[in-house]
């Protein structure tokens, strides 16, 4: 009941500090791994999760006034990164997984993810890795619901 | 003429939440249309947004009195669980807030406390906007420009990597950040006349509109439309 309290109390007493400062910012990246092989059997490298397109048109922008969905749910995974760091939780995890899970093809593979965050540093803009996953097996994530 | 008369007129605390409950129906059935699509949702969440939707039908229609509202605050209740706190950050916090305050108007043993309700959130409103300019002007990152500058250049907000483009853009980002901090923290001032007021929010309105263009945040957009009719009858309620 008390969680239940305090995560309805910000939504009726909120602060609306919208980017107060321009915090490290979130990236998820994710590798598959051969099964009961080691990560240096991963199939291919890190690559990011949902990358965002080279250029969008404005009548592409206009259309997603009414409908982002991936993009809506991409910006909830990144919640769910920030959460992961701030106060680590297994239904961050699962939240990731499944939703990394969903976009990918089916297979025997292990899926692991990372986080990697963005910050700048002087002129320089550096990137950290802040979490790395335990590999699961694709398909046990992909077989249940998000 | 008639365009003045239009923006001087006010709203009686009745057509406010009219208006905010057949908004609220939209931006809501969006919302819960986007879950729906994702695919591969369980079954407990399908049960959320279908009801959603069903409430929001019920809402626009204006079927039931208060019940879909509190239906509606019952299910952003559930979600605020399933998530573990907001799914879209401000929008679902926006949400909440709305759908809390109709709830308590519907709920008001007197007109009085009704109006209460309606003023928190016509209150709230306006803070969403002057708290946001009063941070950033006490940022030495926001004055200078480079907060902006970093929002484009590695914030996860840019749609497209050819918007990070405009980070290069320093003078051009120096006036749109004066110009929002400077619009967040006089939009109070706008309560003191009728058509200030109608001409502040149509500003608002193309900031939002600018944020889900640039940002991807087409919920905000939708959402803090839906508040609108509260400042609107507070301003009219008060001044």
């Amino acid at each position: 009941m008390l969680r239940l309290i305090s995560l309805f109390l910000p939504t009726v007493i909120p602060s609306w500090r919208f980017f107060n400062t321009v915090a490290p910012s979130p990236r998820i990246e994710f590798r598959l791994i051969e099964p009961g092989q080691s990560a240096a059997h991963a199939v291919g490298g890190w690559q990011e999760d949902r990358p965002r397109p080279q250029h969008l048109r404005l009548w592409q922008m206009l259309q997603r006034m009414l409908w982002n969905p991936q993009w809506n749910e991409q910006l909830y995974l990144f919640s769910c990164a920030e959460r992961l760091i701030e106060a680590p939780s297994q239904h961050s995890i699962d939240e990731i997984n499944q939703r990394v899970a969903r976009l990918l093809p089916q297979g025997a593979q292990e899926l692991q993810f990372r986080l990697v965050f963005l910050s700048r540093e002087g002129v320089r803009v550096v990137k950290l890795v802040e979490y790395e996953s335990r590999p699961v097996p694709l398909a046990q994530i992909q077989e249940g619901p998000i | 003429m008639s365009g003045i008369l239009f923006l001087e007129q006010g709203l009686t605390a009745a057509q406010a939440m009219g208006w905010m409950q057949l908004f609220l129906a939209f931006a809501i059935a969006q919302q819960s249309l986007e879950h729906l699509a994702l695919g591969g949702v369980a079954l407990r969440d399908r049960v959320t947004f279908v009801s959603r939707l069903l409430l929001c039908l019920g809402l626009a229609f204006g079927l039931g009195g208060g019940w879909p509202v509190w239906g509606l605050w019952g299910l952003g209740l559930a979600m605020l669980w399933r998530y573990q706190g907001p799914y879209n950050g401000g929008s679902d916090k926006m949400t909440m807030l709305i759908l809390s305050c109709l709830s308590l108007a519907h709920l008001a043993p007197t007109v009085f406390w009704q109006e209460m309700a309606l003023s928190y959130l016509a209150v709230q409103l306006l803070l969403s906007y002057f708290v946001s300019g009063w941070v950033k002007v006490f940022n030495p990152e926001w004055r200078s420009g480079s907060a902006l500058r970093d929002v484009f250049r590695f914030s996860a907000y840019p749609v497209s990597e050819a918007l990070r483009g405009l980070a290069e853009r320093r003078r051009f980002l120096w006036i749109m950040g004066w110009a929002v901090i400077l619009f967040e923290l006089v939009f109070p001032l706008a309560l003191l006349n009728p058509i200030a007021l109608k001409l502040a929010l149509l500003g608002a309105a193309g900031f939002h509109l600018s944020n889900a263009c640039f940002f991807g945040l087409n919920r905000f957009f939708w959402i803090w439309l839906c508040a609108y009719p509260a400042l609107i009858w507070f301003q009219d309620r008060i001044f």
